[in-house]
């Protein structure tokens, strides 16, 4: 007789009918359905109740220009880090795979703490970077390379650098294991073959990355599109991003109805890029 | 050929020099806040003219700053506490349960994790006016825990999948009652999993900005909140001492890390 096949305790009726084992699942339950689904379904809600019942809310999201352009702006950052994210973060994650373990290691924490360290913190450092009397400008002016400030802040281009910054560890770790994954045999063979490094690169490396390039930039992407901190910090006024759009709705304005036709078109954008995520990758893999 | 470092010839060089150059990028910025944190000028000039521990007196003779950081650190440590045992209870129902719809309970409780953060925070900000939750200790623990359960419940998950359960069975086996048979057995078989779910969780509280933003009260400000509040008026100098606290709070964490690995390894 093997351990297995020891009587337990006395089974409930419950559990003669396979649903065994839910009671201990309630408090997490209790807690999901209260403070997170009822709310967010109420504020979705209120965008067809508010100020009456309809679609007027999303009449006037997707009828002004002011808004559109916000939506514009969203898409586009996200774009742009996620590009920029790829591009450096392919080359970073390929070094943390084949350098010698010191400089692997040591890159490997450096990624490791930018990630871990609060993201105030960080944002507060890309403020000071990049005012009008930073660092950047100050020394570009010193190089004589530029006669006047640059405006790297209170715009697009400061969201862009702040947001490549915090992105960029959550391309380089999951992208780090799927090139860790590869067999260095493979390389080997197309080599044998007469393959040249570009060909290699291009026809082996590439094809077997592309999965995790794909799971990290959409990742990356899908997070870009809701962020708020760095763009509210980084960004100006004019050129507002999603987020920030939803939060001054509902701060400034009081337009519960419009702040929650915003938030669906957040959500739905979100839910669809995950379910992308889902459908051609796997939960696991995408988190890295 | 790619994959083997000596040997990828001309590649070799980009490839360290592009590392060179992202690891300067993720590391200057959080160097150049401990500098700053410890110049002498207002303005934040670099390199600084001089050096002093101003700003680091500025903050600790600071009633509200010291209020803010003690309130982060209760509200982090209760929601912890309530993630962990949350977490577990629930990580011990999905993974051993055996009811219809363990898939996508697990998938509900995760949610929270991937949703952009804001939509939750006005979505509980309108929530908590009706309650009158907004600005209370209650309401900020209830809003940290959602954010702060799918780690604990990924944590856990993957520990107790991992954990072999005939040693359990073994337990009950010599005499053992089932409850026994978890807190003596089970529970130490995956304290790491325990541990970093705390951790984590902790981090998920103490670092969250975007729902502290919209229930904070004049009264009840978490750290995050008065580094933000302050940030959008100027970039005073003790921010860079704040940071550079939080910042050393990282790197000790970290090594915890490292060492717990380690010790697991051994």
């Amino acid at each position: 007789m093997t351990v297995t096949d020891v009587p337990m305790a006395p089974q409930s009726p419950a559990a003669r009918r396979g649903g065994r084992g839910f009671a201990p699942v309630l408090p997490a339950l209790a807690l999901v359905v209260l403070v997170f689904v009822i709310p967010v379904l109420a504020l979705l809600l209120r965008s067809v109740l508010e100020p009456a019942p309809g679609l007027q809310n999303y009449a006037t999201f997707f009828g002004s220009t002011t808004y559109l352009k916000v939506l514009g702006n969203t898409f586009l950052v996200a774009f742009t880090v996620t590009v920029v994210t790829v591009l450096l973060g392919f080359p970073v994650a390929w070094f943390l795979a084949i350098a010698p373990s010191f400089w692997s290691r040591l890159l490997f924490a450096i990624v490791i703490l930018s990630m871990w360290t609060n993201l105030l913190a960080r944002t507060y450092a890309w403020m000071v970077l990049l005012q009008r009397t930073g660092v950047i400008n100050r020394t570009l002016m010193n190089l004589g390379l530029i006669s006047e400030p640059l405006p790297l802040i209170n715009n697009l281009v400061g969201v862009t650098i702040g947001m490549t910054y915090i992105m960029l560890p959550f391309m380089i770790l999951p992208l780090h294991a799927t090139i860790r994954s590869i067999d260095p045999a493979i390389f080997q063979a197309a080599s044998l073959c007469g393959a040249s490094r570009f060909q290699a690169f291009t026809r082996v490396m590439l094809p077997l990355t592309a999965s995790g390039i794909a799971a990290g930039a959409l990742m990356v992407f899908v997070m870009s599109l809701g962020y708020f901190i760095t763009p509210a910090l980084l960004g100006g006024t004019a050129n507002m991003m999603l987020a920030e759009l939803i939060a001054q709705l509902v701060q400034s304005l009081l337009d519960w109805g419009l702040a929650g036709a915003a938030a669906l078109v957040l959500l739905v954008i979100t839910l669809a890029i995950y379910m992308v995520q889902l459908r051609f990758f796997g939960f696991g893999q995408a988190r890295g | 050929m790619l994959l083997d470092f000596a040997r990828l010839g001309p590649w070799r060089v980009a490839l360290s020099l592009i590392a060179l150059l992202v690891g300067a990028y993720l590391l200057l910025p959080i160097l150049l806040i401990v500098a700053l944190s410890f110049g002498s000028s207002q303005w934040l000039q670099f390199p600084p003219p001089g050096w002093t521990l101003r700003w680091y007196e500025d903050l600790f003779d600071d009633p509200e700053w010291i209020a803010s950081f003690l309130t982060s650190f209760k509200i982090a440590a209760v929601v912890t506490v309530l993630s962990v045992g949350i977490g577990l209870m629930a990580s011990f129902g999905l993974t051993r349960g055996t009811f219809r719809g363990r898939q996508a309970l697990r998938a509900l409780f995760l949610t929270p994790m991937i949703l952009p953060v804001v939509v939750l925070a006005v979505a509980l900000y309108a929530f908590f006016l009706r309650l009158h939750l907004n600005g209370t200790f209650l309401g900020f623990v209830l809003a940290h825990l959602v954010i702060a359960l799918p780690f604990s419940i990924i944590a856990i998950s993957n520990a107790l999948e991992r954990f072999d359960r005939d040693i359990e069975t073994a337990a009950i086996v010599c005499g053992a009652s089932p409850l026994e048979a978890k807190i003596r057995v089970t529970l130490p078989g995956i304290r790491l999993g325990l541990i970093s779910a705390a951790i984590f969780s902790f981090l998920a509280s103490w670092d969250e900005v975007v729902i502290a933003i919209f229930m904070a009260s004049p009264d009840l400000q978490t750290l995050p909140v008065r580094i933000y509040g302050t940030l959008r008026q100027d970039l005073s100098p003790v921010i860079a001492a704040v940071s550079t606290l939080l910042i050393a709070l990282t790197a000790a964490l970290m090594a915890a890390a490292a060492l717990l690995r380690k010790d697991d390894r051994s």
